[in-house]
């Protein structure tokens, strides 16, 4: 089944082109990895399929699916099941996380035709989750991701996907920035939200991430373009080869 | 070069004509304030300290001196949250009851029953230029109010709550006077609690006078929730002996025009005072606080945050003054004053002023004001959060950090409350 779905995408900053055609499948069940040097488009993907503000689509079409994505607000997409995992994940001190996420689950439910979650079924739902990411119970009461060391953001990113169980999860360079523990347990987490009816997309700069959740295919974007497509050996390749003497034969 | 005296306007003739021939005040004192203020009229616009802030509204109006007949009209809210307090009624100016059964080491003491002495110390503060005009009026006019004093080693537990209803007699006005005098090593927490009822015009100037011993501290809470008419110009002084630490909340949310002066005088070494304040101006209100800190001595330390958000055609002022005496070296005073413009009619003034006559000190400013940040809101809404709720997480969140700042659990929560229904949202529930 078709989630995603985006055909010859056109987006532009202001006067400069970013996204110069991208074609893009993501079934239900797969992991995508979308890799690429800096500037080469990816933030701007994420940002698109987010929908933030700034950006002018041009061309093309993306369904989320089967319907126009880009007919959603920002919030639309998130309660659709369209979630993304911020690369800078926002500091928003005096607003505690367990707002946050209390607000963001109520808010899906209610799409969803449910009524808010039983604060105690919430409570002890939050409690597991925030355990398996390796965070202390203190996180929820802290403001968002204020003062949080990088791996503490993305832990909190990932800890908000397993709640909210995303259809699409769209995750923006969640491994960079992380050492080697935090990027465990972020794995980890991602590797939980695998599943026969679910999509994951990471875009990321390295290799590393990739050794740890496999991906089932691997786009590499170049000049907002996807120049190649492969299975998981192709980062592998990528690595090994380095960006630019790879970019330099692909083209 | 003759200096040509810049003509004042006149104290108006309400006003000056509920001057009382004597006060609580001792009789020289009164007599001197007296002069004072008959002599300078009200504070205007060019009086330094009050340039942002016009009473000229106040001026136009005829209103009577509130004469005691008043009655308390509802159960004050905050009695309801903190279940132990010990309450202290006004009712338009004039002290209505006592508590019974004081803790041992607290003893509270109406202004009319205050013994020399007593009014001696609440009448301290003298009024030197026109800018403390109200000061003058209050000390020649103040015939209500209540002394509390804390005995040295008294930990009091259960908070002190001081709940004025003002305007329960439409156009009123009243002044009042509060000595609050902390012994050595003694704790406590006074809470004064506003309410303007009815949505009548009324206007209560009022002068507290702090007076702490070595070691001891105190949490003193001024929170203006309800009415939209009221006016209030209130001014606290604060003395500081040895290792005394003053604690204030300011948070103000009602009133027409609320003039706050909050003046602390830092005397001996170890010292400290936190000055945190939310001021939320909307419709036309004016909500104004001057602070003045004054480091008078080595290895004192002071630390303030004040917040203001202003919607609508709302006005907030905040002016906060850090002065570092001559050779007291050792000082850290971080202050810093943030703001949030919710609306293009909303005006918001800040000015902090640093005079530093030492050379070893830390001292730190900021003032910033702003919108909503557009990132932390698009960060919301991806998550599904809707705009309008992800506005008021911000705004009840950049409110918080200073809420979080009262001294009980159960105060911050109602706080919380009380500012979320301000602004007209859900209380998200834990």
């Amino acid at each position: 089944m078709k989630l995603l779905d985006i055909k010859n995408l056109h987006a532009k900053i202001g006067d400069k082109p970013i996204l110069r055609g991208i074609n893009l499948t993501v079934n239900a069940g797969e992991v995508h990895a979308i890799m690429g040097p800096n500037g080469s488009g990816k933030s701007t993907l994420c940002q698109v399929l987010g929908g933030r503000e700034g950006y002018e689509i041009t061309e093309g079409t993306i369904e989320f699916e089967g319907k126009n994505l880009l007919d959603l607000s920002t919030e639309e997409r998130a309660v659709a099941g369209l979630l993304l995992g911020f690369q800078h994940p926002v500091e928003i001190p005096g607003v505690k996380n367990i707002y946050l996420l209390k607000e963001a689950l109520n808010a899906q439910r209610a799409a969803q035709g449910l009524d808010d979650m039983d604060t105690f079924a919430f409570m002890k739902l939050i409690r597991e989750l925030v355990k398996t990411m390796d965070m202390d119970d203190a996180f929820l009461h802290r403001g968002v991701n204020a003062g949080f060391s990088g791996g503490e953001k993305k832990r909190n990113e990932i800890l908000q996907m397993l709640l909210l169980q995303p259809k699409l999860a769209l995750l923006d360079e969640t491994d960079s920035g992380l050492d080697i523990d935090a990027l465990k347990v972020v794995s980890d987490g991602i590797n939980r939200l695998r599943g026969a009816d679910r999509g994951i997309v990471l875009v990321t700069h390295y290799q590393r991430l990739l050794s740890y959740v496999e991906p089932d295919f691997v786009h590499i974007l170049y000049k907002g373009q996807i120049i190649k497509s492969g299975d998981k050996s192709l980062a592998l390749q990528l690595e090994a080869e380095g960006y630019q003497d790879f970019l330099e034969a692909a083209s | 070069m003759s200096r040509i005296a810049e003509k004042r306007a006149e104290l108006p003739a309400w006003i000056a004509d509920a001057l009382p021939a004597t006060a609580a005040a001792p009789n020289d004192i009164q007599s001197a304030a007296r002069e004072q203020i008959t002599q300078w009229g009200l504070p205007s616009l060019r009086d330094e300290e009050w340039r942002w802030t016009n009473l000229r509204n106040l001026s136009r109006q005829t209103l009577v001196p509130s004469a005691g007949s008043a009655v308390a009209e509802v159960p004050h809210p905050i009695s309801a949250v903190l279940t132990d307090a010990l309450v202290i009624e006004f009712v338009d100016g004039q002290l209505k009851t006592l508590p019974a059964d004081l803790p041992t080491g607290l003893t509270l003491t109406s202004l009319e029953h205050a013994s020399p002495e007593q009014r001696a110390a609440a009448f301290a503060p003298a009024a030197t230029t026109p800018n403390d005009a109200l000061l003058a009026l209050n000390t020649a006019s103040a015939q209500q109010g209540v002394v509390i004093e804390v005995a040295a080693n008294t930990v009091l537990t259960r908070p002190i709550v001081l709940q004025w209803q003002d305007g329960v007699v439409p156009e009123s006005f009243s002044q009042t006077r509060v000595s609050i005098q902390l012994g050595a090593h003694a704790q406590a927490t006074v809470i004064e609690s506003v309410l303007g009822m009815n949505q009548n015009l009324c206007w209560r100037n009022t002068v507290s006078v702090v007076t702490q011993a070595a070691n001891s501290q105190l949490h003193h809470l001024s929170l203006g929730l309800d009415g939209d008419h009221h006016l209030l110009t209130d001014r606290t002084f604060v003395t500081l002996a040895r290792d005394a630490r003053y604690h204030s909340l300011n948070l103000q949310l009602a009133g027409q025009l609320i003039r706050r002066e909050i003046d602390v005088n830092i005397t001996d070494t170890g010292a400290h005072c936190d000055l945190f304040g939310l001021m939320m101006p909307r419709g036309k209100q004016v909500l104004d606080t001057h602070t003045r800190i004054i480091h008078n001595a080595p290895h004192t330390t002071s630390n303030e945050h004040y917040r203001t958000i202003a919607d609508e055609a709302g006005r907030g002022i905040f002016k906060g003054r850090i002065l570092v005496a001559q050779d007291a070296q050792k000082i850290a005073a971080f202050q810093d004053s943030r703001n949030l413009l919710l609306s293009d009619q909303a005006e918001i003034d800040t000015k902090p002023e640093l005079e530093i006559y030492a050379d070893d000190v830390k001292c730190s400013h900021g003032a910033t004001i702003g919108r909503l940040d557009p990132e932390a809101l698009y960060y919301l809404q991806s998550r599904g959060i809707s705009f309008a709720k992800a506005r008021g997480l911000l705004i009840v969140g950049f409110a918080q950090e200073i809420i979080d700042e009262a001294p009980l659990p159960a105060l911050v929560d109602w706080l919380t409350k009380q500012v979320t229904r301000r602004l007209g949202g859900t209380t998200v529930a834990e």
